[in-house]
């Protein structure tokens, strides 16, 4: 059985007495991809800050790394979030850091990894290379466009070679062509890296790219892992959130099936059930 | 009734939590000391000009009002005590923390908050570094050590000002101004004017970190924290203000 990177058993989380998410439980172990999906506000983010215990929850628990980080003081924490990369939804980059210093802020404030100062310009610039933005290390983040933003997030999320990679609504307010290139670099990330993924996003092809494609490495592109009309299932479970609860816990074949009103909303091009029309459909 | 209550206490045992963090966190390492340095210029140079003019203009506006009521007790040869007494005990520390209440705590509340909602607060956790640390413990030091500067400063340009006033409108000589002034001035004085601004600062950097770390929502949230960090630290001066001078009026 693989190591248990990620473990939340029965976490609920109010705030103001509302009650964001609900008696939470599940397992994400090494090497797999955890997609959620979840109308906004249905607790998504929420999910994610908990898993690093940017958030205290409610009541329940918490292991990161087999560690219960529930009641662990600050200090305590930030040597295990050195293991955990995150790209925040808002992108979260210092505006007022070049785009290299922000990538180079964990290795050099992590307690933990204590990176010499003469390895940091060499890991920075292979992790700007990484995303392809090996010649921006003297912007600001001001100066580049969105998706180029959310790329420096990837490379920052990911420069100290975490164990499990935490990104939310990483496509979201990006163009196609943009959302496909970040969503390449995040199965990029994984397959060369071997790191454990839990994406949020409100965008089925993401979801769908991360069960069904895997990283080519002389092709240097994604590239389907199964022919088309069928399921890769690369390591992929399926969350689908609702108003705190997970609604929906499987496999894309089973996403795809299911006939639940609001879980199908998040399956592109599948119909909407029909009474008495409870067959599969093909997959597309 | 206690519904009613509820939020404003939380706020205010917030607002504890952080200040006593903050406090705590003045001794401990790592000292950002790069940071510190980067907030005393903009906190204490960058208000250095608005905080000369206001002192200028209020020993000056100040020394013009008094001329009348002390010429009619046939007092204006004591002008100088008049005003170093009201400039230095009293409008100094105030006036200079009001600006500073206006151009810092807004400042800072609109800065953290901006990066609250921007998630760079999140990230800077997630990434290893310590807000309070990092954001707060340097505004606060370098407010608390600039503060009781400018407020010198305005102190010693409103001497000046009432200076002018004193020789070109009522008649002194700048020796009997100054001496007068000087002569005034106890070390129970002295401490009162440089106590105040220390302790208005530790408040006004405090309440503009709070209310910065704080913001929800968005760019509208970071306008209402800025006004909330202005209203709140103001308000919080004149009341800590009334404290101080009465401990001082009572016990020395």
């Amino acid at each position: 059985m693989a190591e248990t990177i990620l473990q939340f058993d029965d976490v609920t989380m109010e705030f103001d007495g509302k009650v964001v998410l609900d008696k939470i439980n599940l397992a994400i172990h090494s090497g797999e991809t955890y997609v959620l999906y979840g109308a906004a506000g249905s607790g998504k983010s929420v999910l994610l800050k908990l898993a690093m215990s940017l958030l205290r929850p409610t009541s329940g628990r918490i292991q990161l790394l087999g560690q219960d980080i529930t009641k662990m003081k600050e200090t305590e924490l930030f040597g295990l979030r050195a293991e955990v990369g995150v790209l925040f939804q808002e992108g979260g980059l210092f505006d007022s850091l070049t785009i290299a210093d922000n990538v180079a802020y964990p290795l050099r404030n992590q307690s933990t990894l204590r990176v010499p100062e003469a390895e940091i310009d060499g890991r920075v610039k292979e992790s700007l290379e990484f995303v392809e933005l090996g010649d921006t290390l003297d912007k600001f983040p001001s100066e580049l466009s969105g998706g180029m933003r959310r790329r420096v997030g990837i490379a920052r999320a990911n420069v100290t070679n975490p164990k499990i990679s935490l990104y939310d609504s990483p496509t979201a307010g990006l163009d196609p062509i943009t959302a496909h290139t970040i969503m390449s670099l995040i199965i990029k990330q994984r397959a060369i890296n071997k790191t454990t993924t839990v994406l949020a996003s409100h965008r089925y092809q993401d979801g769908s790219m991360a069960a069904n494609y895997s990283w080519d490495a002389t092709a240097k592109d994604v590239v389907r892992a199964a022919p088309l009309g069928q399921y890769a299932n690369l390591n992929t479970t399926f969350l689908v959130m609702d108003e705190g609860k997970i609604a929906f816990a499987g496999n894309q074949e089973q996403l795809e099936a299911s006939r639940d009103a609001y879980v199908s909303q998040f399956v592109l091009l599948q119909p909407l059930p029909k009474p008495g029309h409870d067959q599969e459909q093909p997959h597309v | 009734m206690l519904d009613y209550l509820k939020s404003p206490v939380q706020t205010f045992q917030d607002f504890l939590f952080l200040a006593a963090r903050s406090l705590k966190n003045v001794t401990r390492k790592p000292i950002y000391w790069k940071d510190i340095l980067m907030q005393m210029d903009s906190i204490g140079v960058g208000s250095l000009p608005i905080v000369a003019l206001i002192g200028a203009f209020s020993g000056l506006v100040m020394t013009l009002q008094l001329s009348r009521a002390l010429a009619k007790y046939g007092a204006t040869s004591q002008s100088g005590e008049v005003v170093a007494i009201s400039i230095v005990r009293e409008l100094g520390p105030v006036l200079t923390a009001l600006l500073i209440a206006g151009r810092n705590a807004s400042g800072i509340a609109s800065e953290l908050g901006s990066m609250k909602v921007s998630e760079q607060i999140d990230a800077m956790r997630a990434l290893g570094t310590d807000p309070i640390q990092k954001l707060v413990v340097p505004r606060l030091v370098a407010t608390a050590i600039m503060q009781p500067l400018l407020t010198a400063i305005a102190d010693l340009v409103g001497l000046l000002g009432g200076l002018l006033i004193a020789v070109a409108v009522i008649g002194n000589t700048a020796n009997q101004y100054w001496s007068s002034a000087v002569d005034a001035l106890r070390l129970n004085d002295m401490v009162q004017g440089l106590l105040k601004p220390f302790i208005f600062a530790i408040i006004i950097s405090l309440v503009g970190c709070f209310y910065g770390m704080r913001t929800s929502g968005g760019t509208q949230g970071v306008g209402l924290a800025t006004t909330k960090a202005v209203v709140v630290s103001s308000v919080w001066v004149f009341v800590v203000d009334a404290l101080i001078t009465q401990i001082f009026v009572t016990l020395l």
